[in-house]
């Protein structure tokens, strides 16, 4: 089975069907398919809404269950994708109530926030010569040696994800961790293709910052 | 997958403009993620794109958000866990029962 991200809309439906047949006819390679496919971006949702990955393993397979022994009421109105998630999510919203947590996409405007990208001090003011661009400009970070992120550093990108927003780890997670198109976040979680993109901009930016102050220190 | 560089050229679907003449870095580096997104409007992402033919230091400020893209990809963990026994054996039953 192909990722739903890199099929047109009449191929989703093909493989949906597919899908569907396989899992009413107990199919547990397809099954497991399915599952290995859905489960990242699974966790990572239910996990936005509740205090503990337990919870968020939780939720994942009451999801499951939930599917596997109700795939004959499923209509195929919507993509088998949108209905996994429409479960998800309301099992995630039942535990997230229990928990009294705010869910993460009520309805609070993303834009409520001012959080600029890069630190406003790195930047000329409007009294310099050339307000607006940089004052203390960003180094390069890449040596020809050191292609690839090191442990350490990756730790370091790990401690920073998750002091992100849970929004914006969710996001950052679903699209640069998982690789999902902005298509696919905006329909599994009912975002505007302008929230979603302003959640990946803040997180992408905490993330840069984070990963600059920590290779610069590393580099003296 | 999505973009974690610049757009193709021409694509700039759910297109954002700027009424200004030129690009600032403070301005710019607001505006990176929609240009990588191709979700600038053509006028912006013609600014966009002067003002890195411009600003070495803006195309560095890139290369961190492209490099931070990529570093993140590696923390993808290959393999799910797996699927829990009691899903599994309804999905047994189903098979059992003739789907």
């Amino acid at each position: 089975m192909r990722p739903e991200s890199t099929l047109a809309p009449a191929q989703v439906a093909v493989q949906d069907e597919q899908t569907v047949a396989a899992l009413r006819a107990g199919d547990e390679w397809a099954f497991r398919d399915l599952y290995a496919r859905t489960y990242p971006m699974m966790k990572r949702v239910a996990r936005a809404y509740v205090a503990s990955d337990a919870v968020a393993e939780e939720i994942v397979q009451e999801t499951w269950m939930a599917v596997v022994t109700g795939i004959d009421r499923f209509e195929g109105r919507s993509a088998l994708g949108t209905w996994i998630f429409s479960i998800l999510t309301n099992q995630a919203k039942t535990h997230s109530a229990r928990e009294s947590r705010a869910l993460p996409f009520s309805s609070v405007a993303v834009r409520d926030a001012n959080e600029p990208a890069v630190d406003p001090d790195r930047f000329q003011k409007d009294e310099d010569a050339w307000p607006g661009h940089w004052a203390t400009p960003p180094r390069p970070w890449q040596k020809p040696e050191r292609r690839l992120l090191s442990l350490e550093a990756r730790g370091h990108l790990k401690a920073a994800l998750a002091q992100l927003p849970d929004r914006q780890r969710l996001i950052v997670g679903l699209r640069d961790i998982e690789g999902h198109s902005a298509a696919e976040v905006c329909d599994r979680l009912g975002l505007s293709r302008e929230n979603q993109r302003v959640l990946l901009h803040r997180g992408r930016s905490r993330l840069r910052a984070a990963l600059e102050e920590y290779l610069e220190t590393a580099d003296l | 997958m999505h973009s974690s560089g610049p757009p193709q050229k021409g694509h700039c679907a759910g297109a954002i403009d700027l009424p200004v003449d030129e690009v600032t870095c403070q301005q710019f580096v607001e505006l990176v993620t929609q240009y990588f997104e191709g979700a600038l409007a053509p006028r912006t992402l013609t600014q966009v794109e002067e003002h890195l033919v411009m600003c070495d230091w803006c195309v560095t400020y890139v290369e961190h958000v492209q490099a931070t893209i990529a570093s993140l990809s590696q923390l993808r963990e290959e393999r799910s866990p797996e699927p829990p026994h009691a899903v599994l054996a309804a999905l047994r039953a189903r098979k059992a029962g003739g789907g």
